[in-house]
């Protein structure tokens, strides 16, 4: 199978979606500090946010608000995959606060957020 | 009528409305929280009884979200799994809930009593509504929900050890909730449809053109929920959250949680990909391979574990390999011992966990150990953890039996006979690390403890849950033939 770069070159924004995601989970792996953990994971579910508008989109299409006076022609957005992700936005923010509060919570038991450090002194 | 024709909606939306006023009762009638939550939950129960009936009279129940047909709507859909399925969540809540009223003021700080069950209320609901949907993205906003819920449920205990294992759990389960996203998003993409009866029909005319992105799905898939479900190497989180977990909190977690990934994964491989895709993409072979790790492994680690609850735990990591072997097989008879160990291992770890709790309520002991002379002081819920325990090592009459002879057929109906050696090592691991524990209890000092025998000394509250799951088990093992016939149907349509 051969990679055509003009069609990766086209549909620039699903590989920029990709490469956001991987690097995301790559930080949520590698970063040994809690916090940096979790803004991994918030990095992964940006990636996933872009890569949804970007099904959305159609390229010269305009915001899906219908208008009588435009011509019948018009290209509207795909509205649903933004509503989706408001959604994801939602979920991914709550997830985010109860995370939180739980790195708070270990920083008041062991004194630190290091993950290693807290697996040594348990 | 109203009621008739929005059941499942009904059944859904009043446990989230239950979760919302437990939330208010527990600033300041904290008292009432527990038995609120029992009428909740037993309405659903009722609910669910209802359902499973007109299920069982050959109704498929379709609900569309006001009104709304899909492909636009979200529809709701109830065959004969979900509805089992519905049964068993809303039963073992039940149950589990009846054993809190005394369990909980005991094992978690008095600040969050209440709090407890608001968490409690919003699992049940998310899992039903996993259980019941049959739309992409609703699938995702339970799967987070029931994520959260169950993240809040092990850190209500309040401690060193069950915070780290809610965080750890939480970032784990919410990595795996990302790579579910992205794979509903090549879903949507590839076939611009989100109800999963819709993509099913639209992925048959597209699977020739699109190979690269329905292969990535598929793994992406596998990998966000099997994160979830704890297949065998992404199950680094569940012995830390189950053993640090309040006992009906584990009990939950273990015996329904991780059931209802399993479930969504299954129809995701058979009715949205269909069985050709399944096998043809290696997803088959993989989910074989990590299905009999974790049966081995699960076992190994099982039988290291001092801590009983701990021991449990890993116990459970070597189940949910026997349910993923059962479809991984993908024969008539592995589905449906599958579907019958979900059921039949919800009693067993639900009896097994509880049980435990109970033993720490009473004598504060934790490690098998030091359960020397048990039998005696606490002759209910060790003849319940006994029944557990032999239907875990499959002894016949118990209801693991029934499911290992079943996945022993399937192993034989795919051509693998390998895996009814598997099997039978496995039983075998079982046996080397649930004995022992009964053999402390009942044999050794045995004339001492013999002179001090007396009945339990927990409330019955706690003690009811216990022996009616036992009798479950006893139950499924004798007469397994209702739910087998009430399965077949859905089993068929998986293997169209």
């Amino acid at each position: 199978m051969t990679i055509e770069f003009s069609k990766l070159l086209l549909n620039y924004p699903y590989f920029v979606a990709v490469v956001i995601f991987c690097l995301g989970c790559l930080c949520f792996l590698t970063q040994p500090n809690l916090l940096k953990k979790l803004i991994g994971v918030n990095i992964m579910q940006s990636g996933i946010f872009l890569f949804y508008i970007a099904i959305g989109n159609i390229y010269g299409g305009i915001a899906p608000i219908f208008d009588p006076s435009l011509p019948k022609e018009t290209l509207y957005i795909n509205p649903l995959t933004s509503t989706l992700i408001l959604t994801g936005i939602v979920v991914g923010f709550s997830v985010t606060a109860f995370a939180l509060a739980l790195i708070i919570k270990l920083y008041h038991y062991y004194g630190t957020i290091h993950a290693p450090e807290i697996i040594k002194m348990r | 009528m109203y009621l008739w024709e929005n059941m499942p909606f009904v059944l859904i939306i009043v446990s989230l409305a239950g979760a919302f006023i437990m939330a208010m009762f527990a600033r300041w009638k904290k008292d009432w929280c527990p038995y609120l939550t029992i009428i909740s939950v037993g309405f659903s129960f009722v609910l669910s009884c209802i359902l499973a009936y007109r299920v069982a009279g050959g109704e498929i129940i379709h609900y569309y979200a006001s009104g709304w047909r899909p492909p636009w709507g979200i529809e709701m859909m109830i065959d004969e799994l979900g509805a089992m399925m519905l049964l068993l969540l809303t039963g073992g809540f039940l149950l589990i809930a009846i054993y809190s009223i005394k369990s909980i003021p005991k094992e978690v700080p008095p600040s969050v009593t209440g709090w407890y069950y608001t968490c409690y209320l919003l699992t049940l609901s998310a899992m039903m509504g996993m259980v019941a949907t049959n739309d992409f993205f609703n699938l995702f906003v339970m799967v987070e929900v029931t994520g959260i819920g169950a993240c809040a449920l092990v850190a209500a205990k309040g401690e060193k050890l069950s915070t780290e294992a809610a965080l750890r759990y939480l970032l784990l389960s919410s990595t795996g909730a990302a790579f579910l996203l992205f794979a509903i998003g090549f879903v949507y993409q590839i076939t611009g449809n989100l109800n999963m009866s819709y993509v099913a029909a639209e992925l048959l005319r597209v699977r020739e053109q699109y190979p690269v992105i329905i292969w990535v799905a598929i793994s992406f898939f596998t990998i966000g929920l099997g994160v979830k479900a704890a297949i065998f190497p992404l199950h680094i989180w569940l012995p830390d959250a189950h053993s640090s977990a309040p006992s009906p909190s584990s009990a939950i977690l273990s015996g329904l949680v991780v059931k209802v990934y399993a479930v969504s994964i299954m129809r995701i491989y058979f009715l949205v990909f269909g069985f050709d895709l399944f096998t043809g993409s290696f997803m088959r072979t993989l989910i074989l391979v990590m299905a009999a790790l974790a049966i081995l492994f699960g076992s190994f680690f099982a039988f290291a574990q001092v801590n009983l609850k701990r021991r449990l735990a890993y116990s459970t990591v070597a189940q949910i390999g026997y349910i993923f072997l059962g479809f991984g097989l993908g024969t008539v008879w592995g589905i449906t011992a599958a579907m019958l160990h979900i059921v039949i291992h919800a009693f067993m770890k639900v009896c097994l966990f509880l049980s435990a709790g109970a033993i720490y309520y009473q004598t504060g002991k934790k490690k098998v150990t030091q359960f020397t002379g048990m039998g005696y002081q606490m002759p209910v819920t060790m003849a319940a953890f006994t029944i557990a325990s032999f239907s875990m090592i499959g002894i016949p009459l118990f209801g693991g039996f029934i499911s290992k002879y079943g996945l022993a057929l399937g192993s034989l109906e795919a051509n693998n006979p390998y895996f009814i050696a598997l099997i039978v090592l496995s039983g075998l691991l079982n046996a080397a690390y649930y004995l022992p524990i009964l053999w402390q209890a009942y044999f050794v000092d045995a004339p001492k403890a013999k002179a001090k025998l007396k009945m339990d000394a927990i409330p019955i509250s706690m003690l009811l849950p216990i022996v009616i799951t036992a009798l479950g088990i006893i139950y499924m093992g004798i007469f397994p033939n209702g739910t087998l016939v009430f399965l077949s149907k859905v089993v068929t349509k998986f293997l169209l």
